[in-house]
């Protein structure tokens, strides 16, 4: 049978998990202010329970104590007892459909910011300050030390209250108890610190008295690091020493290994590997941890593909894969899988939209399924098919909202056209996906292409699409997310109508050859600059990107600015920040650019032979205005019902003109999600 | 003409009856079984006028034409030897075979109709004579009688026409009377007769259906092969059938009772696919064997790909591969529509699986892909090779009772079948405990005790490793108290109902089918109608249908879903197989096409949306044909679609306010 060892069941502890699947524990960001779950909160694990998931443990990070503040990122709390009740919702929930669901416990200590809400004093073992939260702290004293491990046994009373199925002790990403292991955060000479035998015991009583309160038959596991990659640091064979030690109490019904500590810029990029990194980058730190301990071991990051996760299961190498970034693009992964259609599965690509706007305290979204975290609005995961009159839909642009509006158009049982100007689809995608390292992003059109032909949607490729060649099909309903056109010529000094520059889209298209000496002006500092910077440079180019910004790529991510970065400084990229081109003119065989000191105002020039721009998207809204004066709804849409994901009132009927609706990029420039989330909700009802 | 007559009549019925006891003699070189010769002669005419005729009447044409020939035959026969051989002689008698004379020629004149352009099926050769033969002998007996009944003045008759008559009436003699017993086409009417008498399964017919070895079945289970006493060291006898001297006496009259008529081959889905397989042929081939010579003069459709002539045999040669290559037998499905349209009442698979029996057991020879399921089965209990104890991993979620945690008993075991190792088949099962659960059936599985039923060893004549699983299955059974057994495979519900009981394991088991016909009907479930214009087709899973004559209760659940059910060309016992029994799918003999490609192409012909189906085998065998084509569901899924869902099920969707915790 395919996939068999994906789906054999597991004993873990006392608790059967019906495969070998576990959505890994991080942050949901959408507990309330309090750090009660929300609905919101429920109905995404439900989702996944419901979607065949094994094992769903939640809530990354969940403080234990009030000093350990969850705000920040809408986390729950598990200080109080009010707690209790909210997880009984929780993990009904979730075994209603034969799924089990733990939550993660921890003590963040210094790793968090104590600038808000209860403006605590953070605590960590020595005071050291931790760079990536910019956040100072306190050394702790004994006094709390036995107050944190009592919060701890209390926190896990809740969870068992509350009907979950077991608790995972964070020990990684440098939280309190890691903290207190590592010599380079923990400098004490108490017993708390020194020898190893002091460095572990703040955790080994935490897991004496959690193990008190919650008794024998209840699931206690522990997540610890692989290896922290810091040269001062916990390596591999601390991190087996560690894992032997705790494993040998008998108290632990399993380890969860994540490789990497977490604690700088350039380690965090580890933790949630994006996509460049290769798949299952950090496998053999938990397969040595597997050798040492005598429970199972859990394993995350960049598993994505069942095929891949039920090799590294088949080889042995751990016991139960984390396939949690897999879970938030297509939560229905595992009962595509049992319905044999894996090719229907919505892979992860790795963008890291989620994890990336967790860092910024937003709530987790995936950047192409615009239904996750989002279940509770009625956003739907299946499509369910209309009972109303099939109609004729034509989609105009075949980027992410416009394959999107077909794909669900089809699925609600309408005919169907979509036409696209270039011979392909994926719009911004397609470009996006020239750059180095960046090519597995087209994995979001690779998923479209494939529904849109099992749906049977009749693409046009290549062919632009006027008004009339659309009133032709007389469709009952117009959907515009043709996009729009590089922005280049904002401003007219810098000289792109005169071919004195050109746009990034050019380049990672290939229309244009890369130069030898390269400044790229980057306004937006997002990824398309980044991009175009490293595929310049990765051809040989020379080059300089500069923006009126604060730095380049200031607007990317948390766990992805650190791999671009990595890219570029390899390849001697100048990073230059705050400075704004104001004019870029021939001299010679060379191309001057003037740039302006954001502050001072002081100028500067650049003697380059290319000169490109990266000034985000400019809508094409021609062939809007050719359909709106015909249409039944002149273009708009009725944005209270838009907002609640409510059928449009203008399509209650289909008599008259066809009602024309545009979203995505030809409205204003956005980012994949909001094309795609505007489609979603928009057709969903259609 | 009158002396003619009456020598040459009891002449032919002197010469026909030591044919007929040479013919009984090349039975009894099979292996012995005793047989009450009187019961079974007196019990032959009901069942050739009841029994047989429901066969034979689905071919009305023939039907009609036979009841006048042969009818019209036997009642001349007969008024020849009272008026010409007893001297009985008047008009009454004389007019009485005169009727009897035209009646068989007028059906002759059908019988010869149908011969100038003979389906395919029909063989030829010397039954294209056959009706000149009985035309000859009808229109002599009807001109003989004419002068006897006063018509034509005793003595018009030169010698020339008593000269022709008397040919005509010898040559009808000679065909009819003495070929009767010595071959040639109405060997059929002696061979036939007998073998109703004698059938080996007796059961089969109205008269002792409540008796035997399977009362009230259609004894379609296969007959257990004694492995002791046929292992005994330095037996002559193989394990199964090596030889034709080694099929029972009474199925070498089965077979020299065909009439070539070709329905079994019109029937057959591998020799249709165009593998080497036709069953008309097959009983030619064992014929042959009995009698000893070569199948250059059959004049049937040969295997294809394989021209006549080149194969023969002997009573005491081996079968495989002179007188019948491997390939003939591994591309049986066993699904029976051969010995369902039999009007002998001939049982091919029987014959099939005893040839295979030898093959695996003996010869170690069982092709392809059957030879590893067999050894999965002996190494592992179940044909995939799973670890047993894994039987039960696609329902880890779903916390099903097992049967030793209900030492009070249950009212339903659920045995799952080997479909539990395979994804498609698991979401089947799941829809059937859903259903189940919906209508509060108290139900327990044996889980990682349950092994496979034995039925694919057992077809592909593994008759030790069958036994063997049989006994196991039946001692584990033994220790618990339920009063039914339900699965949704067809073949574990045959072989455990059907096959077990000779291995004292007595069971009431039920098709799905069968327990959601009962829920329905009981009113346990909460069905929402279908969407109006949805259409499907039943598929009759072989081992379901033909086997055990369920045919209707599936129709009946398919019904209250309130779709439109639409019956294919070939549905009920008529229906085509899927390709996937008797382990074809495994031993793979190539053909021209894919047995269960045209079978879609059946359900494809109906226009309806969904063919439902109630066998993973069967599941398997359609969704492995190349879309497009209707969708495969399984009946409980169907059931399980339908089911109202209570607001248990699925959470309420509240607003959307973060702040409100829940």
């Amino acid at each position: 049978m395919a996939y068999e060892t994906l789906l054999k069941p597991i004993q873990i502890g006392n608790l059967t998990i019906r495969n070998r699947v576990v959505s890994t524990a991080h942050a949901e960001v959408c507990a309330t202010e309090g750090g009660m779950t929300t609905d919101r909160y429920v109905r995404y694990y439900e989702e996944k329970a419901k979607g065949g998931c094994g094992l769903c443990i939640c809530g990354g990070s969940s403080p234990v104590s009030i000093d350990s503040p969850q705000q920040w990122w809408s986390s729950v709390s598990i200080a109080t007892d009010e707690i209790v009740p909210h997880f009984r919702n929780l993990s009904e929930a979730v075994h209603r459909h034969g799924g089990k669901i733990m939550i993660q416990i921890t003590h963040m200590g210094r790793r968090s910011r104590w600038d808000g809400f209860n403006w605590p004093h953070l605590l960590s073992p020595s005071g050291i300050r931790e760079p990536v939260h910019r956040a100072t702290c306190k050394t702790i004293e004994e006094e709390e030390i036995h107050r944190v491990i009592d919060d701890f046994a209390q926190a896990a009373r809740r969870v068992k209250e509350g009907g979950l199925d077991g608790i995972e002790l964070s020990a990684v990403h440098q939280h309190l108890i890691d903290q207190f292991w590592s010599p380079r955060v923990n400098k004490r000479t108490d017993q708390w610190g020194g020898s190893f035998e002091n460095r572990m015991r703040f955790g080994m009583e935490v897991l004496k008295a959690v193990r008190a309160e919650v008794g024998d038959d209840f699931c206690v596991g522990m997540r610890i690091c692989g290896d922290e990659f810091h040269p001062d640091g916990l390596g591999h064979e601390d991190m087996k020493q560690i894992a032997a030690w705790y494993d040998a109490t008998g108290m632990l019904d399993f380890f969860g290994v994540v490789g990497s500590g977490c604690d700088t810029h350039d380690t965090l990029a580890n933790v949630i590997p994006n996509m460049s990194y290769p798949p299952e980058p950090f496998l053999h730190l938990a397969g040595g941890i597997r050798e040492v301990v005598s429970v199972p071991v859990i394993h995350a990051q960049n598993i994505k593909d069942p095929t891949q996760a039920n090799r590294i299961l088949e080889g042995g190498h751990v016991d139960l894969v984390g396939m949690t970034r897999a879970h938030i693009a297509d939560p229905h992964l595992i009962a595509k899988i049992k319905a044999g259609e894996p090719d229907r599965i919505r892979q992860c690509v790795g963008a890291n939209y989620c994890i990336d706007r967790q860092y910024q305290g937003l709530d987790v979204l995936c950047i192409q399924n615009a239904a996750t975290s989002r279940e509770y609005m009625g956003l739907p995961h299946e499509i369910e098919r209309s009972d109303g009159p099939p109609r004729r839909v034509v989609v105009v642009g075949g980027g992410p909202g416009g394959m999107e509006a077909a794909r669900v158009a089809a699925e609600r049982g309408h005919s169907v056209t979509l036409f696209e100007i270039e011979p392909q689809l994926g719009g911004q995608i397609t470009i996006a996906a020239r750059a180095p390292s960046r090519d597995q992003i087209a994995g979001i059109t690779r998923w479209y292409e494939m529904e849109l032909a099992r749906l049977g949607v009749d693409l046009k490729l290549g062919t632009r699409a006027d008004d009339a060649m659309i009133r032709d099909l007389q469709p009952n309903v117009v959907i515009l997310a043709n996009g729009g056109n590089s922005f280049t010529d904002q401003v007219p000094e810098w000289g792109a109508t005169d071919g004195l520059a050109v746009s990034s889209w050019d380049i990672l298209r290939g229309t244009v050859e890369p130069g030898r000496n390269v400044l790229v002006y980057d306004t937006t500092c997002e990824f398309a600059g980044m991009s175009v910077a490293d595929y310049l440079a990765s051809h040989g180019a020379q080059v300089e990107i500069v923006t009126d910004d604060t730095k380049p790529g200031v607007a990317v991510g948390g766990t992805t600015f650190p791999t671009y970065y990595r890219s570029l400084y390899e390849k001697s990229v100048v990073m230059t920040g705050d400075l704004g081109l104001q004019k870029v003119y021939r001299e010679g065989e060379s191309l001057v650019a003037l740039l302006e000191n954001e502050y001072t105002g002081e100028q500067e020039e650049r003697v380059i032979d290319q000169v490109v721009i990266e000034n985000g998207v400019r809508p094409d809204e021609t062939l809007y205005y050719a359909l709106k004066p015909r249409s039944r709804n002149h273009g708009q849409l009725d944005l209270e019902a838009f907002y609640a994901a409510r059928p449009q009132p203008c399509l209650a009927h289909d008599e008259g003109d066809y009602a024309l609706f545009r979203i995505g990029d030809c409205v204003s420039p956005r980012n994949t999600h909001a094309a795609i989330y505007d489609a979603l909700r928009l057709c969903k009802d259609l | 003409m009158d002396q003619l007559l009456s020598v040459l009549i009891p002449a032919a019925l002197i010469v026909g009856a030591l044919g007929a006891w040479r013919r009984v003699r090349l039975w009894r070189q099979g292996r012995p079984a005793a047989v009450n010769l009187l019961q079974g002669m007196l019990r032959m005419p009901r069942r050739y006028l009841v029994d047989l005729h429901h066969v034979v009447a689905r071919d009305r044409y023939i039907a009609h034409t036979h009841v006048a020939t042969a009818g019209g035959f036997v009642a001349a026969m007969a008024l020849a030897i009272v008026v010409h051989v007893l001297g009985v002689e008047n008009v009454v008698m004389a007019g009485l075979l005169g009727l009897a004379g035209l009646t068989m020629l007028v059906g002759t004149l059908f019988v010869a109709r149908r011969r100038l352009e003979p389906p395919a099926r029909l063989s030829k050769g010397a039954w294209q004579r056959l009706p000149k033969s009985l035309m000859a002998f009808s229109l002599g007996m009807l001109l003989v009688s004419l002068p006897l009944g006063g018509l034509v003045p005793e003595g018009a008759a030169s010698v020339l026409t008593t000269l022709v008559l008397g040919v005509l009436v010898g040559w009808g003699l000679l065909e009819l009377v003495v070929g009767m017993g010595w071959g040639g086409p109405m060997k059929h009417a002696f061979a036939g007769a007998a073998h109703l008498a004698f059938h080996r399964r007796p059961e089969r017919f109205s008269d002792v259906s409540g008796e035997g070895r399977h009362p009230g079945s259609r004894s379609t289970a296969l007959l257990p092969l004694d492995l002791d006493s046929e292992q005994a060291p330095g037996s002559e006898q193989s394990m199964g059938v090596a030889r034709p001297d080694e099929f029972g006496w009474q199925q070498l009259l089965g077979f020299d009772a065909c009439v070539q008529c070709g329905r079994c081959e019109a029937a057959c889905p591998a020799h249709a696919a165009g593998q080497p397989l036709n069953p008309k042929k097959l009983i030619q081939d064992m014929v042959i064997g009995m009698a000893g010579g070569s199948d250059a003069h059959y004049a049937g459709t040969p295997y294809t790909g394989q021209t006549t002539g080149e194969h023969g045999g002997a009573p005491g040669e081996r079968i495989v591969p002179q007188l019948v290559e491997p390939e003939t037998l591994w591309s049986c499905t066993t699904c029976r529509a051969c010995v369902e349209e039999c009007p002998m009442m001939i049982e091919h698979v029987d014959a099939i699986v005893d040839m295979r029996r030898f093959l695996t057991l003996e010869d170690g020879a069982t092709p392809e892909k059957g030879a590893v399921a067999l050894d999965n089965l002996i190494a592992t209990d179940n044909p995939g090779g799973f670890d047993n104890a894994s039987r039960l991993d696609w329902a880890a979620d779903l916390e099903l009772p097992r049967i030793r945690e209900r030492p009070e008993g249950v009212d339903v075991l659920l045995w799952l079948g080997d479909g539990a190792f395979d994804m498609r088949n698991q979401r089947t099962l799941r829809s059937l405990v859903t259903v189940m659960r919906a209508a509060g059936v108290d139900f327990a599985v044996v889980g990682e005790e349950e092994r496979d039923s034995g039925d694919l060893a057992r077809r592909l004549g593994d008759e030790a490793t069958f036994q063997q699983l049989a006994r196991q299955n039946i001692a584990t059974l033994s220790q618990y108290r339920f009063a039914r057994i339900v699965t949704c495979d067809p073949h574990s519900f045959h072989v455990l109902g059907r096959e077990y009981p000779d291995f004292g394991g007595h069971y009431r088991v039920l098709h799905h089918s069968g327990l959601l016909a009962e829920l329905i009907d009981e009113q346990r479930l909460q069905l929402a109608p279908a969407a109006s214009g949805s259409s499907l087709t039943w598929h009759d899973p072989c081992y379901l249908g033909r086997y055990n004559g369920e045919f209707e209760a599936p129709r009946r659940v398919l019904r209250a879903l309130g779709m439109e059910v639409r019956e294919m060309a070939r549905s009920g016992h008529r229906s085509r197989c899927c390709g996937g029994g008797g382990g074809a799918a495994l031993t793979d003999v190539p053909g021209k096409q894919r047995i269960s490609d045209m079978r879609m192409g059946d359900a494809r012909d109906t226009g309806a949306e969904v063919v439902a189906v109630g066998c993973p085998q069967c599941t398997a065998m359609l969704e492995g044909v190349v879309e497009p084509g209707p969708q495969v569901l399984d009946l409980a899924e169907l059931v399980a679609r339908a089911l109202v869902v209570s607001e248990h099920n699925s959470s309420t969707l509240r607003e959307p306010q973060e702040e409100v915790p829940a």
